[in-house]
């Protein structure tokens, strides 16, 4: 359904952000696209969602499809209205504004009677969003504000769901409920999700297919199953290294020219 | 006491009118960041217009109200749509710098269609007097004060309860996640620039029916900026309140002090409360200023 291919971008016409990433979400899937700060993922899922242009940023060749049809070039409601909506990094909440306002702009590209039914949907997925629906939205805390960011996007009945980081300065309880809600929507809703992580264990835990990217492109792509396999995942991504030690300086260069390899 | 009540009736109906002058340079401000420099012109035009109308057909002061009102919205989303809309993604401050050109060039335009001779503007509305407070005021400015009313309070209501208006704030908020929600931005801008006209012919009909129609009424518009910068650039109804404050500051200093003090006393004031309060009353604290 969403299909990137080959896609560079560039910030200002002269900082490359990324460079030739190709991946692909199919219909009813949870993809995940996993990598360090700085890898660029933030940057495709603003390619995506049309608002690279405010950072100046462009893409300059490539091409991204979601159901045929090329999202390049599109301006961002449009894109909403084909269903396509992201969570973004940090939740990015209207924080003047009261939760239910919050809500009522995710549903904006919706006619009224859709708006309403959408806003009793997100109450009874969320029943903390719920109570807090008068509440000024930038005084609830990390976790209710990542539910009304997760509500905010599904009011837009969305058949593709993007989310950036969503586990991102959260406690562990409250990421085990979100990224239980996630893998919820999917069997009940059969809505798509691409899952944008820095925790790569949690996101290969939910996901059918994942992506590593490092530096601006794709260096690996797999099945969750066997990238938890790969020494390489193991030791960059999870955290596991041989025999449970602790490294010495040999092997932190070691760590780099693996690296670099990797790439 | 009854000068002092004399002098704070005519300020709040001097100072209703820089209060929706200020409205509309808030409107504007909050949504997009810029000052429109142009707001006093846009008034001016408007007004003519109203003029222009009234002496065509002999219509009652209400119906002259709507239309003009009407008519204003689309000056305003014109300009937008051929002056601004093309600088969109350029430095806040180039498009502050058109703004000012477009000053100058709605200036000229009504020298060149009306003249620069003062001209009676005919509003209808009835010219005697009636007691307030035991002071006399116009009907005209007690008119004034109840539309400056419900101007306020549906624009309350249009901000806090319409979804375009939600949207208005919202996108003053956050403009890339506003984009992110399918928030048509631009449109936003557009219906920012015609309410913020719209607020500014209401005042243009009241201004020219006290002043008569002259190509230097535009300079209201520089007087009612005291009254955003007071409330904060970006509250409209700070702007609003901001008003009716320059306006008794205004009379006040001239009633008690004098010295053509009314002219000046505004920035007196503007320079105090930046010095205090440097985003204004209302304002949000880390707003960029101009």
């Amino acid at each position: 359904m969403l299909k990137v291919t080959n896609a560079q971008i560039v910030y200002d016409n002269v900082i490359e952000a990324v460079r030739d990433v190709s991946f692909e979400v199919r219909d009813s899937q949870i993809v995940a696209l996993l990598g360090s700060n700085g890898a660029g993922k933030s940057t495709v899922l603003k390619a995506i969602s049309g608002v690279l242009y405010p950072e100046d940023g462009e893409v300059q060749s490539g091409a991204i499809e979601f159901d045929g049809h090329s999202l390049l070039g599109s301006a961002a409601d449009k894109i909403v209205r084909s269903g396509i909506v992201q969570v973004p990094e940090g939740r990015q909440l209207f924080d003047e504004l009261t939760v239910e306002e919050n809500l009522l702009m995710g549903g904006y590209t919706q006619p009224v009677s859709v708006v309403k039914q959408n806003l009793e949907k997100v109450y009874d997925l969320f029943s903390r969003v719920a109570e807090r629906r008068s509440n000024i939205a930038g005084y609830l805390s990390g976790g209710e504000q990542q539910m009304v960011a997760v509500g905010r996007a599904l009011m837009s009945d969305p058949k593709l769901l993007m989310l950036d980081e969503p586990s991102l300065g959260l406690a562990p309880q409250i990421i085990e409920e979100i990224f239980q809600t996630i893998v919820n929507l999917r069997k009940e809703r059969d809505v798509s999700i691409l899952l944008v992580e820095q925790n790569a264990r949690l996101a290969l835990e939910v996901s059918d297919y994942a992506y590593i990217m490092e530096n601006g492109r794709v260096v690996m792509d797999d099945e969750p199953a066997k990238l938890l396999e790969n020494e390489d995942v193991k030791e960059f991504y999870l955290g596991f290294s041989d025999g449970g030690t602790r490294k010495n300086m040999r092997d932190v260069k070691h760590y780099k020219r693996r690296k670099r390899w990797l790439s | 006491m009854e000068y002092f009540l004399a002098l704070t009736t005519s300020g709040i109906a001097v100072g209703v009118l820089y209060g929706m002058l200020g409205m509309a340079y808030a409107v504007i401000y909050k949504s997009t960041g810029v000052v429109n420099f142009a707001q006093g012109e846009v008034m001016m035009l408007t007004a003519y217009t109203a003029y222009a109308i009234a002496s065509l057909w002999d219509v009652g002061f209400w119906t002259l109200l709507i239309s003009v009102t009407i008519i204003a919205i689309f000056v305003g989303l014109f300009i937008e749509f051929v002056f601004i809309r093309p600088m969109l993604g350029q430095e806040v401050f180039s498009i502050v710098m058109v703004t000012i050109g477009l000053a100058v060039a709605i200036r000229a335009i009504v020298v060149m269609i009306w003249d620069a001779d003062p001209i009676p503007f005919p509003s209808g509305l009835p010219g005697d007097t009636v007691s307030v407070l035991g002071v006399g005021m116009y009907k005209s400015q007690v008119y004034s004060i109840i539309v400056f009313l419900a101007l306020v309070f549906i624009m309350w209501v249009f901000l806090r309860f319409s979804r375009i208006g939600i949207a208005m704030r919202a996108t003053a908020n956050l403009q890339t996640t506003a984009l992110l929600m399918g928030i048509n931005v631009k449109r936003v801008f557009a219906i920012a620039w015609g309410l913020s006209a719209m607020i500014s012919a209401v005042a243009g009909i009241f201004i020219a029916s006290v002043q008569d129609l002259m190509p230097d009424m535009w300079f209201n518009g520089l007087k009612a900026f005291p009254a955003v910068i007071v409330g904060g650039l970006d509250s409209v109804f700070g702007a609003a309140l901001g008003g009716i404050i320059i306006g008794l500051v205004e009379n006040y200093a001239e009633g008690y002090i004098g010295f053509n003090l009314k002219e000046i006393a505004g920035f007196i004031v503007i320079l105090i409360v930046l010095m205090i309060r440097p985003y204004g009353l209302f304002g949000k604290e880390e707003i960029e200023r101009v």
